[in-house]
């Protein structure tokens, strides 16, 4: 009894994270909104992976590329051709692309950070929006480049002018 | 003079449990939410977002109850300034960056909060009550008379 009115602190520390993390775990388990171990576009996906060979072809046949990644590494530098659709400005943004993503033979979406996966995001999205053709290019823009894709970069700014 | 004491104590415990407690009942029932605050300072691996954010919303739930009910009031304290001290450095780490997200840190505050300096030197006024909670949090009570 006098252990659980005043244990040791690093004890009493140890049992408070065990709480926080078995009520984390139950309340995730048990309600609607929970989330699973990993984001919903990446544990479930509806988009199908794409290998950087296979992107090169599809982009050839009139693919759409779509840079899922924050307006400001999009300007920095993208596929040539791609356009921007970030979850961030999804909302804003879909309408005004939804045409011409409806148009596209297919669509390859790409983009990814250390602790996000906004190509998964949007790629996702695109599928539950109907479209047939979404895929996820598994490569990064530098391998890319390399296998011959256009890259566009922001040129820098003239200083003086 | 332990009056005071025992006042700022009291002051200190409730102050800091109604922060932690107002900072995490959002993030516990929005847990997507909160998850996609932690991964915009990208500093977790994808696989380990989502757990740590939904510890993370738990340990500060846990603290502000155990501060509210004043039940291990110095450990709950110490992960009080814990859990402070990483969310200064996060915020410096933004701050430096550059990165100009919302930290995250309390619900309804889009675009009105950004990572950064200042919301770190929020914190830092948070961690005085945290600090003097850890140094006289569980103090003996004092003796009644006969």
């Amino acid at each position: 009894m006098s252990l659980l009115r005043r244990p040791r602190l690093p004890l009493a520390m140890a049992l408070i994270l065990l709480a926080a993390a078995g009520g984390g775990l139950a309340f995730n388990l048990l309600m609607p909104q929970g989330v699973g171990w990993l984001p919903e576009a990446v544990a479930r996906p509806l988009w199908r992976p794409l290998e950087l060979a296979r992107a090169v072809r599809l982009r050839q046949q009139g693919a759409l590329m779509v840079d899922a990644r924050d307006p400001g590494h999009y300007k920095a530098a993208h596929l040539r051709g791609a356009v921007n659709l970030s979850p961030r400005e999804r909302e804003l943004l879909w309408p005004l692309l939804e045409p011409q993503l409806r148009r596209a033979p297919a669509v390859v979406v790409y983009g990814r950070y250390r602790s996000r996966w906004p190509a998964a995001e949007i790629a996702q999205f695109l599928c539950r929006q109907g479209l047939r053709r979404v895929y996820v290019l598994q490569a990064t823009l530098e391998q890319c480049r390399a296998a011959g894709l256009p890259l566009r970069r922001r040129r820098p700014r003239r200083q003086g002018s | 003079m332990k009056r005071l004491s025992r006042f700022i104590t009291l002051g200190a415990r409730l102050f800091l449990a109604g922060v932690f407690l107002y900072a995490s009942y959002d993030k516990v029932w929005n847990p997507a939410a909160f998850a996609s605050a932690v991964a915009a300072y990208d500093l977790l691996p994808l696989w380990a977002v989502n757990p740590a954010s939904v510890l993370l919303a738990w340990l500060e739930l846990v603290v502000g109850l155990l501060l509210l009910a004043g039940v291990w009031v110095r450990p709950a304290a110490a992960w009080a300034a814990l859990l402070l001290v990483m969310f200064m450095g996060l915020l410096v780490y933004a701050g430096l960056t550059g990165a100009g997200y919302d930290c995250g840190c309390f619900p309804g505050q889009e675009g009105g909060h950004a990572a950064g300096f200042g919301a770190a030197l929020r914190d830092l006024g948070f961690l005085l009550p945290a600090l003097w909670l850890l140094w006289r949090g569980e103090s003996a009570p004092a003796r009644r008379r006969p």
